[in-house]
């Protein structure tokens, strides 16, 4: 097992260390963004204290609740993509940049129209760049040693 | 792959220019579904009306349509300057007769058995931006002249009538000598270009003048043929030549070349194929300047695939899976020799057919084979081997000839260069020895001074007379080498000369979901401005953001339905990326400058430590 470990590392190259680095920033940012909704709504204090919809409108404590719900599902998918990355697979790379393009997106639409995030933004630049790398993109076999798609 | 040159059919040099165009002429596959096929001219312009636009916008009628013959076509009639006089095959149409013409049109298809299919379009083979494009290049007509619809129906169901009258393919001959060189020429004239109308290409026009040459050399009291030159739209050069030995590239049946025909289009290809062409927008210089320098970045900077929005792909459809005509077919050829004394080659310089006041001319008539259509004369007449890029390359006897001379040449030189060298070195030293004895005599100042740089250029002398030399031993190794092949038969690879080789699309694997693809290419274009219009309807504050959304969900269907959905997701996460750099630059630039800097001296005192302590 060990061994397997070592390969990897061997394999590596910087950049996804650095997308690695950046994928753990955003985990907090996520983490944060799940506890933050919660503390406001006092749900670690009290409990759930209070219904969640009020016929079929949903609550300050249940908007709160599905919040962190979907950021909860978010951290998870990117420990997931994490991992699948940290061992190299295809189909981390391509999930990554829907998911960074996704943000990006987000937090484009954020910027023109509300309150931009500016750390979210950077660390999606940055992943988004780093994942352009041909070094990046040839390890992942996204891109051919002769420059064309992958296989 | 190259076959030796025993294999090749020849003819006797005395041979009459008509006994050479028969014994060399094409066998011309066509798609099926064509309409036109090469016909005679005599009946075409007894069909037409002869007129003249003028400079202030008014059409002259000059001969009316059944009165005109080709002795009336040249007979001289003064024009002002900027006039163009043209042909008109079919006359305007009224509302209700271009209705019944594209009745009969239909009718006629249907009797005729027409069986075109495009397949896979050129809209799906070419992606969700070049169709916007698309859109906007089938606008354009709006603006620009063109040919109607029912023209080029009434022009189909006249030619089909022709044809029943008098039912006969024929080419216009010319036989020239250039250069040591005997090329045949081959015209294919047709009454119609219906590759917009009838196969979803780029424009129609009345009348198409298309051609192929062979050039043929003196060997032995024989003429032996070696290139080919395919014309194919306004291409031309080294890539439109191919070697007769070529079996990679030319086919042969019967010792005749076989061309391949787009459909509509009738351009002239060597392999059977559905082949795209593509067509730039027009645009303002600086809008090009500001397009090179982003691929520049996009490609070197950032590692993407090339690719130009501005080009809008079409295809060229020249199947070859209908009628053929040429030797061995059911249909024959009827030629026709054709020289600079044939009076309608030389003396009217007037466009074949409708001129639609279209700017940029792919839908005017083209003017005859010796000129083009501001009269000027045709390169492809004039200079047919500069027309495929044969100027510079010798008959193959004539280059044994003068690979001798030219080695011969440099033995010369060299042996001279041998004599020169050491008499030049010895001077130099001399002059040098000179130069030491008058050091520490300042009275000698001048004359030092003056030697010094009679010593300096007769070094560089020295130098140049030595590299000379040199050079031309590797000059001479690869002459001889050369020479020695030629001199067996050799003659290397076949497409040494081509930069780009045009080769037939092959759409089966490239799409995934071909039925979906196509569909959606159709409807896609559609969809988007639907689309907008809802934004503007609905959340008219929010279009901008919208817009992008839009364009980027119909950009990323696009490319999963043609299998690239993953560069998709790469080049418009980038795109992004760089618009989020950018305003994150805007708004931090101090900070970005400051760990700019602090990356900066940190990198330079890890590496002056380093060192330091090696």
């Amino acid at each position: 097992m060990a061994k397997r470990k070592k390969s990897y590392l061997k394999k590596r190259p910087a950049a996804v260390s650095v997308i690695a680095v950046a994928i753990g920033v955003l985990f907090l940012i996520r983490l944060y963004q799940v506890v933050n909704p919660l503390l406001h709504q006092q749900v670690f204090k009290e409990g759930i204290a209070g219904p969640l919809l009020t016929g079929w409108k949903v609550t300050a404590l249940g908007s709160a609740l599905l919040s962190s719900l979907s950021y909860l599902l978010l951290s998870a998918a990117g420990i997931v993509v994490l991992i699948g990355f940290l061992r190299l697979r295809r189909w981390s790379w391509v999930l990554l940049m829907a998911w960074t393009g996704i943000s990006l997106m987000i937090s484009l639409v954020n910027y023109f129209y509300s309150h931009p995030n500016y750390l979210v933004m950077a660390s999606d630049v940055v992943i988004a760049f780093a994942l352009n790398l041909t070094s990046v993109q040839l390890i992942f076999k996204i891109r051919r040693d002769d420059g064309q798609p992958g296989f | 792959m190259a076959s030796p040159v025993s294999d090749r059919p020849t003819a006797p040099v005395d041979a009459s220019s008509l006994d050479l165009l028969r014994q060399f002429e094409p066998v011309v596959y066509f798609t099926k579904g064509e309409q036109f096929f090469p016909t005679d001219i005599e009946s075409y312009v007894r069909d037409c009306s002869l007129w003249e636009h003028n400079p202030d916008g008014r059409d002259e009628l000059l001969v009316k349509h059944g009165e005109l013959t080709t002795e009336k076509l040249v007979e001289n009639r003064p024009a002002p300057f900027g006039a163009v006089r043209y042909l008109r095959y079919i006359e305007p149409l009224s509302l209700t007769e271009a209705a019944q013409m594209l009745g009969k049109q239909a009718r006629l298809r249907r009797r005729l058995g027409y069986h075109f299919h495009a397949g896979i379009g050129r809209l799906a083979r070419g992606g969700f931006l070049p169709r916007l494009m698309d859109g906007l290049f089938s606008l354009s007509f709006l603006l620009r002249g063109k040919v109607p619809a029912a023209t080029a129906a009434a022009a189909e169901i006249d030619y089909n009538e022709t044809f029943k009258e008098d039912p006969k393919f024929v080419y216009y001959g010319r036989v020239a000598n250039q250069n040591g060189w005997t090329v045949l020429q081959y015209w294919f004239f047709s009454s119609f270009d219906s590759w917009r109308s009838g196969f979803h290409g780029v424009n129609d026009h009345e009348a198409d003048w298309e051609m192929i040459n062979i050039y043929l050399y003196e060997d032995s009291g024989r003429l032996v043929p070696e290139w080919l030159g395919y014309a194919s739209h306004d291409f031309k050069g080294d890539d439109l030549r191919r070697r007769w030995d070529d079996r990679g590239q030319v086919d042969l049946e019967d010792g005749h070349p076989v061309v391949y025909a787009g459909a509509g289009s009738h351009s002239s290809y060597y392999r059977r194929g559905e082949f795209q062409a593509e067509v730039s927008l027009p645009m303002p210089s600086w809008v090009s300047e500001a397009l090179h320098a982003w691929n520049k970045f996009w490609t070197e900077s950032l590692g993407q695939q090339a690719g130009n929005l501005f080009r809008i792909p079409f295809i060229d459809y020249a199947r070859g899976d209908g009628l053929a005509v040429g030797p061995g077919k059911s249909h024959a050829w009827s030629p026709v020799l054709i020289d600079e004394s044939t009076h309608w080659v030389s003396r009217f310089r007037g466009l074949w057919g409708l001129f639609a006041r279209d700017p940029i001319s792919g839908e005017n008539a083209p003017a005859g084979p010796m000129y083009n259509r501001d009269g000027s004369p045709r390169g492809t007449w004039y200079d047919p081997l500069g027309f495929a890029g044969l100027d510079k390359v010798p008959p193959p006897p004539q280059a044994l000839q003068r690979l001798d001379k030219d080695c011969k040449e440099i033995i010369r030189r060299q042996e001279e260069l041998e004599r020169l060298i050491p008499e030049k070195a010895d001077e130099l030293q001399s002059l040098g020895i000179k130069l030491k004895g008058m050091e520490g005599n300042p009275h000698l100042a001048k004359l030092y001074a003056a030697l010094e740089k009679n010593l300096a250029a007769q070094a560089e002398e020295v130098k140049e007379l030595r590299r000379e030399r040199v050079e031309n031993i590797a000059l001479l190794q690869g002459l001889t080498e050369q020479f020695e092949r030629l001199k067996a038969g050799e003659k290397g690879d076949p497409r040494a000369h081509i930069h780009h080789l045009v080769t037939p699309d092959q759409p089966g694997p490239v799409f995934r979901f071909d039925r979906a693809a196509e569909t959606w290419a159709a409807v896609s274009l559609s969809l988007l401005l639907f689309a907008v219009a809802a934004l503007i309807f609905f959340a008219p504050h929010y279009f901008w953001a919208g817009l992008a959304i839009i364009l980027i969900l119909f950009v990323v269907a696009d490319s999963t339905l043609r299998g690239a959905i993953i560069q998709t997701i790469g080049r418009v996460t980038l795109i992004l990326a760089m618009v989020a750099a950018l305003i994150l630059l805007i708004h931090f630039w101090k900070w970005v400058l400051i760990a700019g800097l602090a990356v900066m001296a940190a990198s330079l005192m890890v590496q002056r430590l380093r060192e330091l302590t090696k």
